[in-house]
């Protein structure tokens, strides 16, 4: 007698609750960890809370905490207009710089030793490169300005200018991160078949043919990954510039108002300010604008390869 | 079987043993005590090595040793955490219901933290005291809505301090008096490269430390006879006319080309800055950076004033955590180490501590008559003298948040970006928002 429908049905259920059992640990853990605070914190933004008595004796405010940020709040707007030169200088800029530097370690001898000075940066801790840049900053005596008066430019208030400090800091972001880049950049350059250049050599192709033709689009699921972790990671953009232009008594000398992102405003709303609703309303408002960016960069770059990306 | 009753027997007296001891560990006070300080202020200050290794200043740890010496029943822990995270710490843990039983509180903290039913309001006897035998400056910082919540640890004031060989060499033979003679003599001590660039600062602030940003600016709005909140704290009142002159005043700095935004006092032990304002607590820094050539270099002086010699003050008082389950022997701690007076010193505990290792001022009126070696120094005389002088910030709600929009907006000026009338009035409209909410 051959197993009925029921007994296939039943198979089946006890197939996908195994599998539920060996995922419990992983999904406990996103529960949790992940879940849990990112409803937490939809909760809290819409309640005016202080931390400092419990979560329940706050008050409902409705959409208050959102309104205030989008109509009434200077420094909010201040700080998405900075995260997002931030974010733009530091992935897009970077990104075109490390294709290049690949491009070029692909023909050069020792590349493996210019990987490694390249990607020094990456896994040195953020406070030393602050340290480091800061020195390098100095208006009188730093490396930056001794550079520009070799050229017979005039020097500059990097870190303390209004009007450059941001850009001097998404400077350091680049270098810091750009060894990173360039390894993702490689290992997908490296994965572009011979035979393509080939046959455009043939139909005539010069370099910049063959970059625009067949690199950049051969290049496509790389440019994504790297766009949107990169737009990710920029957008939530904290330790650098907490180190070089704020925070206690190891100051800089930057203007807050010309440096802050909102991953700083966020946490001086929340720890300094005390107003907790207003933050994680921030951080909600910060995971939407993630969310569209990283939506519209799939939508760029669907075509050409990505679609599994959808 | 008989083997095995043994073992039973044995299991029993252990598990017994074991019993007896968590029971007198629990019968153990324990009281959860969290600083601001940094190691050697908490666990002492030792010279030599080795067997040679000898303590020359007692820190916190000693303190409060020698109390659970004479109180066996009483265990305390010292819970350290750097200034920056104190507030964030506080609120971490009570949120998870394991909040410290002592605080040191930045009197700026106090109000909201009053408010919300943090802190225990301190015994009769306590209040009597402060009242009797503190500072009126480290009193005010200490009171919240016309009540005492602590007992004042630590005040802070500023003082003009000035290097003495930058301004001798300039031919300077005395600090500046008045903030006209300062604004004067910046711009003398001020050296620019060839490309324009500053390489030693007449004056220097600090754009992104608020504290340094903010108090100095209090300072001068107090002496031209300014307010920065009404007295019902409804009202930011910064924008008034002496507001604007005070701001005015600082912005001369710039404008003479004594300073510039990209200045830092952090420099000063590299003598690349002729004069700050700077507050008490930065003698060891500046003893460590300047070595040998500390006394050469540095000095003291009342800060310039335009009409009155007025400079801000800021208080940090220990208080206890209303929800600490233990807290008479918060209290008890609090009182042997801040009222018991030591013969034949004639001096607290914690003032000892204060002087001694902390490197500041203390607030209680013996302690800071009583140390004469150290208070009577270089560098702390004249903060000692200018207490006198010293207004403390207002203990008003929210009163970071209202902090940092004032430095804020006093930075724009500094940059150029508006002018002191505009910044003022911005940081008025803002303020008396979150006044507003709270009063």
């Amino acid at each position: 007698m051959s197993p009925g429908p029921t007994h296939a049905r039943r198979r089946s259920v006890k197939r996908t609750l195994t599998g539920y059992l060996f995922l419990s640990p992983a999904l406990v853990f996103y529960l949790v960890f992940l879940v849990v605070p990112i409803a937490m914190s939809l909760y809290i933004s819409f309640r005016d809370w202080n931390m400092l008595v419990p979560m329940t004796g706050s008050r409902f405010v409705g959409l208050k905490n959102y309104t205030y940020l989008l109509t009434r709040d200077e420094l909010f707007v201040i700080a998405v207009k900075n995260t997002i030169i931030y974010a733009t200088g530091t992935v897009f800029v970077g990104m075109a710089l490390a294709l290049g530097i690949a491009i070029l370690l692909l023909r050069v001898r020792g590349a493996t030793f210019w990987r490694f000075v390249m990607f020094a940066p990456v896994v040195t801790p953020s406070v030393a490169v602050a340290r480091i840049w800061g020195g390098l900053y100095r208006p009188a005596e730093g490396l930056a300005n001794a550079i520009l008066r070799m050229v017979h430019l005039p020097p500059q208030q990097w870190l303390a200018d209004p009007n450059i400090c941001l850009y001097s800091i998404i400077l350091i972001a680049v270098w810091a991160g750009i060894g990173a880049t360039v390894i993702v950049f490689t290992a997908g350059l490296k994965g572009i078949p011979e035979v393509y250049y080939d046959a455009a050599k043939l139909d005539g192709a010069g370099p910049w043919g063959e970059f625009r033709h067949i690199t950049v689009p051969m290049l496509r699921p790389t440019i994504l990954f790297l766009s949107v972790t990169g737009l990710i990671g920029a957008w939530q953009a904290f330790d650098l510039i907490f180190m070089l232009a704020v925070g206690g008594t190891e100051a800089g000398t930057s203007p807050v108002r010309s440096v802050i992102v909102l991953a700083l405003y966020l946490y001086q709303m929340a720890f300094k300010n005390l107003r907790m609703g207003r933050a994680c309303a921030g951080a909600f408002l910060l995971f939407l604008i993630v969310l569209g960016i990283s939506f519209l960069v799939l939508r760029v770059l669907r075509k050409g390869g990505v679609e599994s990306y959808e | 079987m008989r083997r095995c009753a043994v073992l039973v027997v044995c299991f029993c007296l252990l598990l017994g043993l074991v019993a007896t001891t968590g029971s007198v560990a629990a019968a153990k006070t324990k009281l959860v005590w969290q600083v601001h300080w940094s190691d050697f202020q908490v666990e002492g200050v030792y010279k030599g090595e080795g067997a040679d290794r000898k303590l020359v200043s007692k820190g916190l740890r000693q303190y409060v040793e020698e109390y659970m010496k004479l109180h066996p029943e009483v265990e305390v822990e010292i819970q350290s955490v750097p200034m920056e995270e104190y507030l964030q710490k506080v609120l971490v843990a009570r949120s998870s219901g394991v909040a410290p039983d002592i605080y040191g509180i930045y009197s700026l903290w106090g109000v909201q933290l009053v408010q919300n039913g943090i802190l225990d309001a301190p015994p009769a006897a306590v209040v009597k005291d402060v009242h009797e035998n503190y500072t009126p400056v480290s009193v005010t910082g200490a009171t919240i809505d016309g009540k005492i919540w602590g007992i004042p640890m630590e005040v802070g004031n500023y003082c003009l301090v000035y290097n003495k060989d930058l301004l001798k060499k300039k031919g300077f033979t005395a600090p500046p008096k008045t903030w006209k003679e300062l604004v004067d003599m910046a711009s003398k001590l001020t050296v620019r490269d060839k490309s324009g660039v500053i390489t030693q600062y007449g004056f220097a602030f600090l754009a992104g430390w608020e504290s340094a940003v903010v108090h100095p600016y209090l300072g001068l709005l107090w002496d031209v006879g300014g307010e920065f909140l009404s007295p019902d704290f409804k009202k930011c009142v910064v924008n008034s006319a002496e507001g604007v002159q005070a701001l005015e005043a600082e912005l001369q700095l710039f404008k003479t080309g004594g300073t510039d935004p990209a200045g830092s006092v952090w420099t000063f032990p590299q003598e690349k800055v002729a004069m700050m304002i700077m507050a008490s607590w930065y003698e060891q820094s500046l003893r460590q950076g300047l070595g040998d050539k500390y006394d050469k270099v540095v000095g003291v002086a009342p800060v310039p004033y335009i009409r009155k010699p007025v400079n801000a003050g800021y208080t940090w008082f220990l208080a206890v955590d209303s929800a600490s389950k233990q807290k008479k022997a918060a209290w008890d701690l609090l009182t042997w180490l801040t009222a018991e007076v030591q013969k034949p010193k004639n001096t607290t505990r914690l003032g000892d501590l204060m002087v001694e290792t902390i490197g500041s001022l203390p607030c209680r009126g013996i302690d800071l008559a009583n140390h004469p070696d150290t208070l009577n120094d270089l560098y702390t005389k004249t903060f000692v003298e200018q207490l006198k002088n010293a207004k403390p910030e207002p203990n008003v709600a929210q009163g970071a948040e209202i902090k940092t929009i004032l430095a804020n907006e006093i930075v724009e000026a500094w940059h150029g970006r508006k002018s002191a009338k505009q910044a003022l009035d911005d940081a008025t409209n803002k303020i008396d928002e979150i006044l507003a909410e709270f009063y």
